[in-house]
This record gives structure tokens, C-alpha cells and sequence, in this order.
């Protein structure tokens, strides 16, 4: 899950992205509105952080501009003037949530997951697909009840492809979303892990999660559960 | 007095009533006193001509003959009479006219003066007499008094003097309404760029307007002028307020914030705890001194004219997105065309903090309600179906900084800045149980 995150103060900034990379996310990191901007429009991530008040481009225009040009990724603002007029200024430009500072960094986490999972549409915190369930803020993976012991780069692909059920994801996008950026892009890795997870989740082969699409990419195939 | 017309019309007419009353008086005695002298020149002739008429007889009397000159001597009751006494007052004759009319002869005077008096007859018609006595040579060469007298009714000299009168307080009272008419008119004119000038404020009140323009006359334009460099350096002054607490809030609360992620980056021990709670101290004084209601700032002539119905749309999709997995069913229903007239932020601060609370706190539902108030202003009413108040708990509630709920953050300080404003607008804010099962908070606000 690849994150976005604007805010100029470099202490608050590195110690937040440092926090965000420990649990499990990669994050793109922007000092100013300009940079920032240029990130939020030209690369390709899933969700954005973005503080209110940025030298350059404000938070609201890089939020204004971001929507006009048609992206739908879940935004999140940080506010230091903890004034009403500020909030519904920045969810009435589009964004999706706010968190005022000094937050702690939990709270972003939580809202973080809570944006991502609703962009995929789902409503409920614990994610339910027949047998299958994952639960984002204890990244924990439950076939018929029963966890599945997972590495963290076999969870983000899971998480990520689980947010998108019913969805095809290319293994470009995959590689994209899930490395850190100097990681190193194969493709090829990815098919390894998924191979992986199927046996983890399915050793009997009996409900077949991720299908694969022959040079389209995956799809997490089971059906979601109504009030999941 | 407060109006400059009304002032300018009553001096006016104050002073019309004294010119006017003048002239009056002045005109009205010059025409009497020339036409009382015109009345005792033909008095004077009358009475020469009687005394050219009589002629002297053997038996030492006066003999008239029997038509005289002026028909009116001769015609009964035409108003003019002439009578001729003897010393011992005997009538020796007596015009025709005055047949049967008891005209006064008044006492006889001595020597050859004219006498003028103004007498009455019987029925009180006005006369105006002239009577002379002379020693009247008998033909016997003796020498004896006798007195002439002249006698004219004042009836038609009194209605002549009325007329006039009438004519005079006719036109001047005709010319006195003309010009205040006029002077009015003038005013009207004369005072509509003020008129202007002072519905523009009004407009400026009501936040319709941001300052005084169009052409004014070159004594006001100055005024116009000054009005709007002032209005313009309170503006900028209430911005830069408003601007210096947002830069003081952001650039301490990002500090902050970047010591809470700093110290909370190890695990958590007893030092990281003692940090928070440091750090959560300096942020709520932060929240609660910086976010001081603009309203203190901006007065009447800042205040702008905010649409209730569509700020309160913006509150309600930002908290159905930020509520989005409790998706509370939020109820609101605003008077069609309600304005706030105050600052937008202000307005936001109070509508935003009562509905996050009651989004919040509620079951499912929340409902916000805000009507005209009876006299002017509105009513905010925002209710949910959460757990409710204690009525023992709202007094502290209210109080700045005090927490119902320590673990929910936040929700002491929100009321606290809600009442401040609402206490700065002249409004008030309470708390009671709602219908829907949860707390209702009630908020008035004044108009302006």
C-alpha cells in the first residue's frame, strides 16, 4: 500500500512516514505543496496525508487539484488550526477524513486503514469473505477462524487485493504499490508470493481466493459478505 | 430633534410666522389708517356741505332745504346722517336718513373744533362722527350756537377692512405653504446622498455590502472616503488577528505534534506517558486560547451575511464522510433564506462543534433544527439519541476545559469555545434531554 505524505515540518514528517513503514506501508515523502503536488498527481499511490498548511501550494489546492483532475484515492488531512472552517473547507475540496495535531501517530494508522478499506467499499473494520477475514489494525488473516501465519510482504498483498475484491490487479500495480521505491522491481517475485499465499490459505485447494488472470494480472474472487 | 429636515423646516417655519406676521401687522394698520383718513376727509366734506346748505331764518332758527346734494341724506338708513342741534340740544334738523334712528349727537361742543368719535347706534352698527359747533350770525345780527353733526355707519369700511384682511392672510398663508413645500423639496434633494450614504451602512451592517461607493457630492466625499479607509483598516486588522492566532496555532501545534511521534516512538514507559500528558496540556491551552471568537474583532460594520442553509449542507457531507462507518442518519432542516450576520468561522465553530459532539455521541440519529426566532435571530437546536447529559454533569460541562468523558478528547474544550462564542455574539447556550432520547443543545443567536 503505497502512501503519499505532504507536510513540511521535516521532524514531524520523518518520525510519522518512519512510523507508517512500521507498519507495513510504503510512503512517499513531499516537504512542500509544490513537490508535494507533483507526487499527488504523477505517482501512483492509494492514499494521501496532507498537511493544511504547506509553503508553496496549499493543502486545500493540492486537495482541490488532485479531485478536479478525477483522482479518487481516500485523502487524509492534518490540521494545526483546529478551526471548523478549516475542516469543511478541506472535506468540502474532497478530502476524506481530518486528524488535528498534535495526533497520536495511532490515530492516523487507524484512520489510514479505516479510508483504504472504505475505498475498496467496505464498511465494517474486519474484512469477511466466506471463509476468509483480515482485520487491518491487527493485520491478522483468518481462513474458517483459524489464523494463517503470513510475512509482512505476503500480508500486503493479501490486504491489498482483498481491499479491491472482485477487482483485477496487474503485477505492475502490485510491484508499484507494495515495494519501497529503491526496492528492486521483478515481477516475477510477485508470483512466487502469491503462489505462497494460495498454499497458505488454501491447502487443499478447495476455495480458490486469488485467481489468476492470464496476462491481466490477480483477483481476489470470493464473494464479499453483505454486512462485511 | 433628530432629522435635519425636520429641524431646517420647523426653523423655517418659525421664522415665516414671524416675517410674515409682520408684514401683516404693518400692512394691516397702513391700510386702516389711510382709509380712516379717507373717511374723515369725506366726513369733513359732508359737513361743509351741510353748513353751506343752512340758512338763517326771521324766526331765528336754521332752515335746510328740503333736498340736499348727496342723495344718501335724503334715503332712509343709508348710513350717512347729519343732524343740527341748538344750544339748549334741541334737534333743528335732522337729515331724512336718520328718520326714526336715534343717531347719538354726544355732547355739544363749545367752540368751532371738529370733533371725530367713533359712536354706535342703537343696534350697535359703528359710526364714525364729526361734529363742529359755530356761533351762526341770525339775520337780526345776533349771534347763536348751534351744533353740526355728521354721522357715517363704518359697516362697509369694516367689510372693506376685512375683505382686505382676508385677501392679505389668503395670499400669505398661500405663499408661506409654497415655500414650505419648496424648502422641503430642497431638503430632499439636498440630503439624499446622506439618505444614500446611510442606507449603504445598513447594507455594510447587514454584511450585503463590503463599502461605500458611487459618486458622492464633493462636501462628502471626503466622508465617504474616511468611512471606507476605516472600514477597510478594521477588516485588514480582524484578518490579521485572525491570521497571527492561526499562525501561532499552526506553527506550535506541528512541534507538538512532532514531539508526540518523536516520544512515542520507543515502546511506551512511564517518561513517554509523562510526556503526553505534558504535551496534551500545552495543546489544549493551545486549542482554547488561540481559537478566541472573531466576533470580539468584528464589529457591526465587519460582520458578513452568512447563509445558514448551505454552511450547515458543508458541516453535514464533511461529518457524514468523517462518521462514514457509524453513518449516523443526520436530520436537518434549516429556515429557507436564514443569514448569519457575524463571522463565518464563528458560525462553522459553533455548528461543526455541537454536531461532531452529537455525532459523536449519538445511537444512530441526529437531528439539527434551526427556525427564525420569535423576535430576531435564529435557534439552533441540535439533538441526538446518545446516552444524554446528567443534569448534574452540565454545569461543568460547560465550564472551559472540563471533560465529561476523559476518554473522549476533546469534548470539554469544543463547548467551551461554543459558548464563548455564543456568550460574545450575545446568545446563550443550554443543555436539556431531547426527544430522541439522547442530549439537545440549544443555541440563540442574536441577529448581528
Amino acid at each position: 500500500m503505497r502512501l503519499l505524505l505532504i507536510e513540511d515540518d521535516t521532524t514531524l514528517r520523518e518520525s510519522l512516514a518512519t512510523r507508517l513503514e512500521e507498519t507495513g506501508f510504503a510512503v512517499e515523502q513531499a516537504a512542500d505543496g509544490r513537490e508535494g503536488q507533483y507526487f499527488a498527481l504523477e505517482y501512483p499511490i492509494d492514499l494521501a496525508i496532507i498537511d493544511l498548511g504547506l509553503p508553496e501550494v496549499s493543502g486545500l489546492d493540492i486537495i482541490t487539484e488532485v479531485r478536479r483532475q478525477g483522482k479518487s484515492y481516500p485523502i487524509l488531512i492534518l490540521t494545526a488550526r483546529d478551526r471548523w472552517e478549516d475542516k469543511v473547507d478541506g472535506l468540502d475540496a474532497g478530502a476524506d477524513d481530518y486528524v488535528v495535531k498534535p495526533f497520536h501517530v495511532e490515530e492516523v494508522t487507524a484512520r489510514v486503514n479505516a479510508l483504504l478499506r472504505r475505498s475498496g467499499g467496505w464498511a465494517s473494520s474486519v474484512m469477511t469473505a466466506g471463509p476468509v477475514s483480515l482485520d487491518m489494525s491487527r493485520q491478522e488473516v483468518k481462513v474458517n477462524d483459524n489464523a494463517v501465519e503470513l510475512t509482512s510482504f505476503e500480508y500486503k498483498i493479501i490486504e491489498y487485493l482483498m481491499i479491491r475484491a472482485g477487482k483485477v490487479i496487474s503485477k505492475t500495480e502490485l510491484t508499484e504499490r507494495l515495494y519501497d521505491q529503491d526496492f528492486e522491481r521483478d515481477s516475477n517475485v510477485i508470483e512466487v508470493f502469491i503462489g505462497r499465499l494460495r498454499k497458505k490459505l488454501d491447502p487443499d485447494n478447495e476455495i480458490k481466493p486469488i485467481e489468476t488472470l492470464r496476462g491481466r494480472g490477480y483477483r481476489f474472487a470470493l464473494e464479499r459478505d453483505q454486512d462485511g | 430633534m433628530s432629522s435635519l429636515s425636520a429641524r431646517l423646516l420647523v426653523s423655517v417655519s418659525v421664522l415665516l410666522l414671524f416675517f410674515f406676521g409682520a408684514t401683516i401687522v404693518v400692512l394691516d394698520s397702513a391700510f386702516r389708517e389711510a382709509g380712516e383718513q379717507a373717511r374723515e376727509d369725506i366726513l369733513d366734506g359732508h359737513l361743509m356741505a351741510i353748513l353751506a346748505a343752512a340758512e338763517a331764518t326771521e324766526q331765528g332758527t336754521l332752515e335746510m332745504p328740503p333736498d340736499l346734494q348727496e342723495p344718501r341724506f335724503g334715503a332712509i338708513g343709508s348710513g350717512l346722517y347729519a343732524e343740527i342741534r341748538d344750544a339748549a340740544g334741541g334737534t333743528v334738523w335732522q337729515s331724512r336718513s336718520a328718520l326714526g334712528l336715534d343717531v347719538p349727537f354726544g355732547e355739544i361742543s363749545r367752540d368751532g373744533s371738529r370733533q371725530f368719535r367713533e359712536e354706535s347706534l342703537a343696534d350697535g352698527t359703528p359710526l364714525l362722527t364729526l361734529s363742529i359747533a359755530v356761533q351762526w350770525e341770525l339775520p337780526d345780527g345776533e349771534l347763536r350756537p348751534f351744533t353740526f353733526k355728521v354721522a357715517e355707519s363704518l359697516d362697509s369700511f369694516n367689510a372693506q377692512l376685512a375683505r382686505f384682511r382676508q385677501q392679505l392672510f389668503g395670499w400669505f398663508a398661500a405663499v408661506a405653504a409654497i415655500m414650505l413645500l419648496a424648502i422641503s423639496a430642497l431638503m430632499r434633494r439636498l440630503l439624499r446622498p446622506l439618505r444614500d450614504i446611510e442606507s449603504q451602512i445598513g447594507e455594510i451592517e447587514e454584511g450585503r455590502r463590503q463599502s461605500l461607493a458611487g459618486q458622492f457630492p464633493a462636501e462628502l466625499t471626503g466622508v465617504a472616503r474616511n468611512m471606507n479607509l476605516l472600514i477597510d483598516s478594521e477588516r485588514g486588522r480582524s484578518e490579521r488577528y485572525k491570521q497571527t492566532l492561526d499562525n501561532l496555532a499552526h506553527s506550535l501545534k506541528t512541534p507538538l505534534a512532532a514531539m508526540r511521534a518523536l516520544v512515542n516512538q520507543g515502546r511506551h514507559g512511564p517518561l513517554a506517558d509523562k510526556f503526553n500528558e505534558q504535551i496534551d496540556r500545552m495543546d489544549e491551552i493551545v486549542r482554547y486560547q488561540l481559537r478566541k471568537p472573531a466576533a470580539s474583532a468584528a464589529g457591526g460594520l465587519l460582520a458578513t451575511a452568512v447563509p445558514v442553509g448551505q454552511e450547515v449542507d458543508r458541516i453535514v457531507d464533511g461529518l457524514r464522510k468523517v462518521y462514514h462507518d457509524k453513518d449516523p442518519e443526520i436530520d436537518a432542516d434549516v429556515a429557507g433564506g436564514l443569514l448569519f450576520r457575524g463571522d463565518k468561522g464563528d458560525f462553522l465553530e459553533v455548528v461543526g462543534n455541537l454536531l461532531d459532539n452529537a455525532c459523536k455521541w449519538c445511537e444512530r440519529r441526529v437531528r439539527i433544527r434551526i427556525q427564525r426566532a420569535p423576535t430576531a435571530g435564529m435557534l439552533v437546536r441540535i439533538a441526538d439519541d446518545g446516552p444524554g447529559i446528567p443534569e448534574s454533569a452540565v454545569e461543568a460541562l460547560l465550564q472551559r476545559g472540563t471533560r465529561l468523558d476523559e476518554s473522549t478528547p476533546g469534548h470539554g474544550i469544543g463547548l467551551a469555545v461554543v459558548k464563548d462564542i455564543v456568550t460574545s455574539y450575545g446568545g446563550e447556550l443550554t443543555i436539556a434531554g431531547s426527544d430522541l432520547g439522547g442530549a439537545e443543545f440549544t443555541v440563540t443567536l442574536p441577529s448581528g
